[in-house]
């Protein structure tokens, strides 16, 4: 199932790819003949019947290469890497951070949900997942950057992870960007997974046995709650993932947003495969890690056929 | 679903007033200076740039940005060419022409390489082979084509033999790098006699260089350089407002100069080698009547048109020549603007009721911004404009490749471009007997007075015939923080030395 749906990203990028540009004009300028716009095709090997390219691309990914870039000539593979250097913990702290916000404010906007603050939390958390997520980087840079001068506007330390401190500190603003689009996000999911359990019988009924209403939550709610939950964490994860890409141009983050970004303007083949079936291998991966997850936390699940799967893009 | 959105609308406006609210905090805010008035030749000067190259190559579509980081301050090329459009010997310590004006011989300066090696005539020899090779697409190929063999005399010495006169030949060398002839694969790493030498290259973030301690020539003023790079304009400037970067080498958007004014930054304005024109496929009626192309540019206020684009930086001009080049005359007035003329001209022509036509736009810079402004000036004369917007992809298929167009836009670069109205095959077809003989004889000319004299009657020529419509000549305009000094001005087709930029 992972591999069939792998396969088809894989013929249905390369076509749409090369459906909608020519990599060469992304290198001629003004000036160039049409025997070196033709030179330079053949270089590029984007002359050959489209069928050709697509075997020896399939024979290449099949010895784990994804090639060498149309335009910078640099290792595919080897730049994503360098690029997850700043993506992957980007996408990581905003998520903890995220579910950090989410799960208390999730959680008491539920459990007070008659009163008028519970009521409050959760419109905050409805706005909060309702802004783009460029927008919420673009108000914090005017405030904490340019007017405060608290964290820098952008850019990532040349040297990398070489200093942590400065590394961190650059990923600050852009974290806190992404984890209040994403958090309000998932709080809305959480409020929801909590008001479902609070009205369950079999918690009423624990109560009843004489249990406090922290042991009962603890006891039969909170596992109850942690399957579906697990999907959707995973769902938010990969849906942060994207924020990241999204939010790394705001930031002039060197990320694989940017790898991806300037790939589609330069009609860079190679990189833009790479990136985009690196995340779909990635997406397709967490959800089928949250499936195995949660049939061994639920053995009800475990004859079932795996759910449907919504992975919902930050825009 | 509704209330999603119900939320999205409301949360928009007020969102939109918070951010207003906070930036008018911010502007009162100023830039720090380090300030001891001092120049530091220790110190790391940051440029901003939103112009990465695609590669590091030049002969492989390094586009300009590579020009912009990497010639005059890596690579060397036997000539320089000045920030005011002179042609100095470089590497080329001395230059014997024969008389016929075929064989140059060079005797090469006593330079080395960063790797070490030095810089023979075999170098010079593979350099400028590759320049014009197979592979290559430099975007100056077509002019150094006139290389018929390059041979080593000795160490020291190489002669080129042309296979025709070419007046432009050292002007046109000065833009060709001499790479070291045992270099690897130089997309990704570099290999030059300059001031500096590459030392990281970290595609979509930045590159930098270090001073070359054993350089041939005059130490740098400053400790090295970064190129550090911007996909978004407001990320570039939000960097030099923060102090992240020190100048930026360009700045397109002319609405923030006056909050960098304000702020204490320097504007620094030179001239351009970059036109924008609106191109006319002169193949094909009506643009195939000089008139109609004349009636057209008459009827654009683009006086107007460059106070709205540039805020009234820039120039007008009235030719493919801008004011920065020999053969430069002042044509800004030669199809002056004039409504009544333009439907006169038009009336002439046998368009009384004026025509339509469509205006291929780049979806770049500012190409649909004056697209539009065309629509409406060209309506008062009864011209009706359709614009239809394209990528540049599409422009260099639709346009430039296949010349089905009727009319488009570009901005056009390179110093000394008017050569491309002696192609009768270029995209937009202009096809003028006497103007491709006199560019022609003024590449074979014996002097420069020779050469400058041809071209300025060609010049006159495609002015008079409005071979395309000029718009205007888009300023220069670099932006640097206090206490930065040295910074080159004009930057003809992208070069942009950084060996004198000092900082405080």
């Amino acid at each position: 199932m992972l591999l069939l749906a792998f396969a088809l990203a894989v013929t249905i990028l390369f076509v749409v790819l090369r459906v909608l540009g020519n990599p060469v004009f992304a290198l001629i300028s003004v000036g160039a003949t049409d025997a070196e716009i033709a030179a330079a095709a053949a270089r590029l090997g984007v002359d050959r019947p489209i069928w050709e390219q697509f075997l020896s691309y399939v024979g290449q990914l099949l010895s784990f290469d994804l090639g060498q870039s149309f335009t910078n000539h640099l290792n595919v593979g080897d730049e994503i890497v360098r690029r997850m250097n700043v993506t992957l913990p980007l996408t990581l702290l905003s998520f903890a951070l995220s579910v950090l916000i989410a799960v208390p404010v999730g959680f008491f906007a539920a459990w007070k949900s008659r009163t008028w603050y519970g009521t409050a939390f959760s419109a905050v958390s409805q706005l909060g997942g309702a802004i783009p997520v460029f927008w919420v980087g673009i108000l914090l840079v005017a405030v904490l950057s340019l007017g405060w001068r608290v964290f820098p506007a952008g850019g990532f330390p040349r040297t990398d992870w070489e200093d942590p401190g400065a590394a961190l500190y650059a990923l600050t603003l852009p974290v806190i960007t992404i984890a209040i689009v994403a958090g309000s996000d998932l709080a809305r999911y959480v409020r929801s997974a909590t008001l479902d359990i609070l009205g369950q019988q079999y918690l009423r009924a624990a109560r009843a046995t004489g249990q406090s209403f922290a042991t009962a939550l603890w006891r039969h709610g909170v596992r109850n709650a942690v399957v579906p939950l697990i999907s959707i964490l995973a769902i938010q994860l990969s849906t942060t993932f994207v924020g990241a890409v999204i939010i790394e141009r705001v930031f002039a983050l060197p990320g694989l947003g940017d790898m991806l970004l300037v790939g589609i303007k330069e009609q860079d083949f190679p990189s833009v495969q790479g990136v985009l079936l690196f995340s779909t291998a990635l997406v397709l991966v967490l959800g089928f890690i949250a499936d195995v997850l949660q049939r061994i936390i639920d053995p009800r699940l475990r004859d079932s056929l795996s759910g449907n799967r919504r992975v919902k893009a930050v825009a | 679903m509704t209330s999603r959105r119900l939320t999205r609308y409301l949360a928009a406006p007020a969102m939109a007033s918070a951010a207003l609210l906070v930036l008018a905090g911010c502007a009162s805010g100023g830039s720090s200076s380090s300030g001891s008035g001092q120049p530091d030749a220790a110190a790391e000067i940051v440029i901003g740039s939103q112009n990465e190259p695609t590669n590091l190559d030049q002969i492989f579509g390094g586009s300009s940005g590579v020009t912009e980081v990497f010639t005059g301050n890596v690579y060397e090329g036997l000539f320089r060419i000045t920030d005011d459009a002179e042609v100095e010997p470089l590497l080329a310590a001395e230059t014997e022409v024969s008389d016929d004006g075929l064989v140059y011989t060079f005797t090469l300066a006593d330079a080395a390489f960063h790797s070490g090696d030095p810089l023979t005539a075999d170098d010079v020899k593979y350099s400028l082979e590759r320049f014009v090779g197979e592979d290559s697409i430099a975007a100056r190929k077509n002019q150094l084509k006139v290389i018929d063999t390059v041979e080593v005399v000795d160490d020291t010495t190489v002669a080129v033999t042309l296979s025709q006169p070419s007046i432009s030949f050292t002007y046109n060398l000065g833009y060709v790098w001499i790479v070291n002839d045992e270099a690897g694969e130089l997309t990704t790493s570099a290999d030059g006699t300059g001031p500096y030498a590459l030392a990281d290259y970290r595609k979509g973030d930045s590159i930098t260089l270090e001073v070359n301690d054993d350089y041939w020539g005059d130490a740098p003023a400053n400790g090295g350089v970064v190129y550090q790079y911007y996909a978004d304009p407001t990320a570039l400037n939000n960097a030099l407002l923060t102090g992240a970067v020190d100048l930026v080498t360009s700045q397109s958007n002319p609405d923030s100069l006056a909050e960098f004014e304000s702020a204490g930054f320097q504007i620094i304005e030179g001239t351009s080698t970059t036109k924008e024109l609106l191109g006319l496929n002169t193949r094909i009626a009506p643009f195939n009547d000089a008139a109609v192309r004349k009636a057209l540019y008459s009827a654009i206020d683009r006086e107007k048109l460059l106070d709205a684009i540039w805020d009234g930086r820039g120039e007008l001009i009235g030719s493919m020549v801008p004011p920065s080049e020999p053969w430069y005359l002042d044509l800004a007035d030669n199809n002056p603007y004039d409504p009544a003329l333009a439907e006169q001209l038009l009336a002439d022509a046998g368009y009384a009721d004026g025509f339509t036509f469509t205006i291929d736009t780049p979806d770049s810079g500012v190409h649909s911004t004056v697209a539009e402004f065309l629509k409406s000036e060209l309506a008062k004369v009864g011209v009706t404009v359709e614009i239809n917007i394209i990528t540049d992809d599409e422009w260099y298929q639709k346009v430039y490749t296949d010349k089905n167009f009727e009319a488009t836009l570009q901005g056009h670069v390179n110093d000394r471009d008017i050569n491309f109205y002696g192609n009768p095959d270029f995209y937009w077809g202009y096809d003028n007997a006497d103007v491709q003989t006199w560019l022609a004889q003024s590449e074979a000319a014996s002097t420069v007075e020779e050469q400058t004299e041809l071209i300025a009657k060609a010049n006159q020529q495609i002015s008079d015939d409005a071979a395309s419509v000029w718009l205007y000549l888009n300023p220069q305009l670099r932006i640097a923080a206090e206490g930065v000094s040295g910074v080159p001005e004009n930057g003809l087709n992208s070069l942009f030395y950084v060996y004198d930029i000092t900082k405080a």
